[in-house]
């Protein structure tokens, strides 16, 4: 039995109190009843979802998993049927395991670190302040940026030769630095995804606005610092929210195109200036499809790193299953 | 009536009529994909041309409508879309595109359209008029260069020339290379290291640059200036460890290492030499006439700019190959193909290509417009007369169809990095390259068959 159907008893029966002078034979029920409008209009309201899913991630999913099992460059008339063999190819492709491993580190390096940064943002502008309004738009306003003109900018504030960065170092004697060479290609990398953490605090900050005053009252009187508040009552009342932001993050981190924006040359010549750091797995499925052609092999790659994603997300709701908290009435916990 | 008449919709109902419903919508969007081009040919048509702005920008495109009725409708040029459209059987109906890595690449794999039979009966491209760099756009079917045209390219350069900076070398008391006379690859690495200049961990000007146009072509250009060639006779395999072909990559391994200009492990943010050397930053700029139109409007750094000889190897023949050759081409799926000629006809032999003969941006294409090269003014003089010495050094240096440009590109910076850091010797990086670039043309030869 479904909601509505456990909610109105009456439904597709004679109403108890209808007219007996009025009784509702098959023949004049001649409209679909409420359970059916009901089920169509939810499905109108999904269609538009659906459809689109289907057609725009399922459908091109699909096409990518075909490719998967061929040769084809898309161009080529002579593409053929290798089966599993650009999966066994992945498997012993070390530049593609390096690969991953960079965008795990990657993942490993940016994730905490934005969350950090985007709740410590949040919980100093949740607090009562003068112009706190505008602190909130300033700190969130990097996340609305383009991520190209983000790149732009960063490739040129760390430029080696023309950059701020190294500006602000000759100026007080130190040697300029590559910044956007290796090994501090990375750094550069994980800045640019800290810098947008406006994203973080804003979803924090929310989830701050939700954590019942009392209960920091009470943890006052009852003699409770504000880092033992914090850590008692804030950061388990926020565990669903830090959860969400690290399921997110790390998919996002995984797939990031960042290193490609802040490579000198655009397009596929980017590619080719790209510094090993930060060669991560997207930039090499980027290179096997539209630098080396490879839309088979490119497109075991994505299947095999959706897998990746799949099991890493089942990792950590598994992981934290036991720390989150989760603040929902008796009865929804049943 | 149908029993399930007015019952309510089950999900899994609902799931297969969404999905009959998502493959009809598939089939309706191809369905429009199709309807780009009309097919008919004359004044009135439209037909799709991928192009960059800078190729054909709105008032081009408003010129070809005033002049030939055919409208165009400019897609910007991108790979991924073209692949996309390509296979789609949607092709645009011109492609801009690079002759010296394009041509045998996409020939081979029979996406594009012979155009001999257009060239025949046209008045305005006639192919005695046509200059040597368009050979470029040839194949027969295993060599460039040979065999029916593909494509014609808009303008053209000897990209081993280079431009310098006389400011530059009076300062550091370096002397002038020849405007006649090439010097060698050593001298001019030489001359780099004497103008580079650093402070504190920066390079304030770069002593020069020397990437090619890609590496495909650079690599290919310098092997046949050492005397060799890059590829086997078939075009089936690289071979770095010739003599030849590792003294190519031995000098271009010093140049990185040295790091007298940009290259993978000095990037130069501005992605070209242009605004660099324009600022002053760099003091020998390898591109070739071209970059004249960009010189030639600033006054002060048109005096003091010099176009060079393509650089030779000691003992090596002088080569001075174009390795660009920028152009367009004909997809043969092209629905429109007549009006897509009419407008291939106007861009490269009509007003739009007197328009560049005379801007200074390349050298044209067609031989009858040679004497529109801007010659009025002294730096225009000078620069021409240093270009029409280096055309007789031209020649079409042969790449491998089986490989793309981006593809050469991507994995010769992958595998040479280290080796750019001196972190690895020349022999081992030639034995790697060797090993991934001929698997990825040993890929190519199998789809192309």
């Amino acid at each position: 039995m479904t909601v509505d159907q456990a909610s109105s008893p009456a439904v597709g029966r004679p109403h108890p109190t209808a007219k007996a002078g009025r009784p509702r034979s098959a023949a004049t029920r001649t409209g679909p009843s409420m359970t059916t409008r009901k089920h169509r209009a939810f499905y109108m309201f999904a269609s538009p979802w659906i459809i689109g899913f289907s057609l725009l991630t399922i459908a091109p999913m699909a096409y990518a998993l075909w490719l998967s099992f061929t040769t084809y460059d898309g161009i080529s008339p002579h593409w053929h049927y290798v089966g599993l063999g650009n999966y066994r190819e992945l498997m012993g492709d070390s530049v593609t395991w390096d690969a991953l491993g960079r965008a795990g580190l990657f993942a490993l390096l940016s994730v905490p670190l934005s969350i950090i940064a985007g709740l410590a943002l949040a919980v100093l502008v949740n607090r009562p302040m003068k112009g706190r309004g505008l602190f909130r738009t300033l700190l969130y306003l990097p996340a609305v940026v383009p991520p190209v003109g983000a790149g732009i900018a960063f490739k040129n504030l760390f430029d080696q030769n023309s950059g701020a960065a190294n500006g602000v170092l000759t100026f007080f004697g130190f040697d300029a630095i590559g910044w956007l060479a290796d090994p501090y290609a990375r750094y550069v990398l994980v800045m640019t995804v800290l810098w947008a953490a406006g994203n973080i605090m804003i979803i924090s900050l929310a989830g701050l606005q939700d954590v019942p005053r009392e209960l920091h009252e009470a943890a006052r009187i009852d003699g409770a610092s504000a880092w033992r508040t914090f850590r008692s009552i804030t950061v388990p009342l926020l565990s669903p929210v830090l959860l969400f932001q690290t399921v997110t993050g790390v998919i996002a981190s995984v797939q990031t195109i960042m290193p490609m924006l802040l490579a000198p040359m655009a397009g596929t010549g980017g590619l080719t200036t790209i510094p090993q750091s930060n060669y991560t797995y997207m930039i090499h499925v980027f290179s096997e499809y539209f630098a080396l052609g490879r839309y088979g092999y490119a497109s075991a790659l994505l299947w095999v790193l959706f897998v990746l994603i799949l099991i890493a997300t089942g990792l950590i709701f598994r992981f934290t299953s036991g720390v989150v908290f989760y603040n929902v009435g008796p009865e929804a916990q049943k | 009536m149908h029993p399930r008449a007015g019952a309510p919709l089950s999900r899994r109902r609902f799931l297969a009529l969404s999905a009959t419903g998502a493959a009809t919508g598939v089939a309706a969007l191809g369905g429009c994909a199709l309807q780009v081009s009309t097919g008919v040919s004359g004044a009135g048509e439209t037909i799709t041309v991928m192009a960059k702005a800078d190729d054909l920008g709105p008032d081009l495109v408003k010129q070809a409508q005033k002049d030939t009725g055919i409208v165009i409708k400019r897609v910007d040029y991108d790979i991924t879309k073209l692949i996309a459209m390509l296979t789609s059987g949607n092709p645009p109906d011109l492609v801009r595109g690079v002759g010296a890595v394009d041509a045998a690449f996409y020939a081979a794999r029979d996406v594009m359209q012979e155009l001999d039979s257009y060239f025949a009966t046209s008045s305005v491209l006639r192919p005695d008029d046509l200059d040597p760099v368009n050979d470029l756009w040839r194949y027969d079917g295993k060599v460039q260069g040979k065999g029916p045209r593909y494509g014609m390219a808009k303008d053209f350069s000897q990209d081993s020339m280079y431009w310098y900076n006389t400011a530059a070398f009076d300062k550091k008391g370096v002397a002038y290379p020849s405007e006649t006379e090439p010097i060698t690859f050593e001298e001019w690495l030489d001359r780099a290291q004497h103008l580079v200049q650093r402070s504190k961990g920066q390079t304030t000007v770069f002593g020069g640059s020397y990437n090619g146009l890609v590496k495909l072509t650079l690599m290919a250009t310098m092997t046949a200036s050492a005397g060799g060639s890059l590829f086997a006779g078939d075009f089936s395999k690289v071979d770095f460890t010739t003599p030849e072909a590792r003294k190519a990559l031995a000098w271009y391994l010093d140049y990185c290492r040295l790091k007298v200009g940009p290259s993978a492990v000095l990037p130069d943010p501005n992605g070209w030499d242009g605004p660099t050397y324009q600022a002053g930053r760099m003091a020998m700029s390898n591109n070739g006439y071209w970059m004249g139109g960009m010189i030639g409007t600033d006054k002060k750094l048109a005096q003091v700019s010099r176009l060079a000889p393509a650089p030779v190897f000691a003992g090596g023949p002088r080569i001075s190959a174009c390795q660009g050759g920028t152009g367009m081409w004909m997809p043969r799926k092209s629905k429109n193909k007549d009006a897509a000629w009419r407008i291939f006809e106007w861009f490269f032999g009509e007003a739009p290509a007197k328009a560049r003969a005379s801007s200074g941006w390349g050298i044209p294409t067609l031989k009858s417009l040679r004497p529109l090269m801007p010659h009025q003014e002294d730096f225009q003089k000078r620069t021409l007369s240093a270009q029409q010495n280096e055309l007789k050094h031209f020649s079409v240096v042969a790449v491998s169809p089986y490989i793309s440009g981006d593809a050469f590109e991507s994995l010769f910076n992958q595998v040479a990095t280290p080796a750019m850091k001196g972190e690895m010797s020349v022999d081992r990086l030639a034995g790697r390259l060797n090993s991934v670039i001929n698997e990825q043309i040993k890929r190519g030869k199998e789809q192309v068959g």
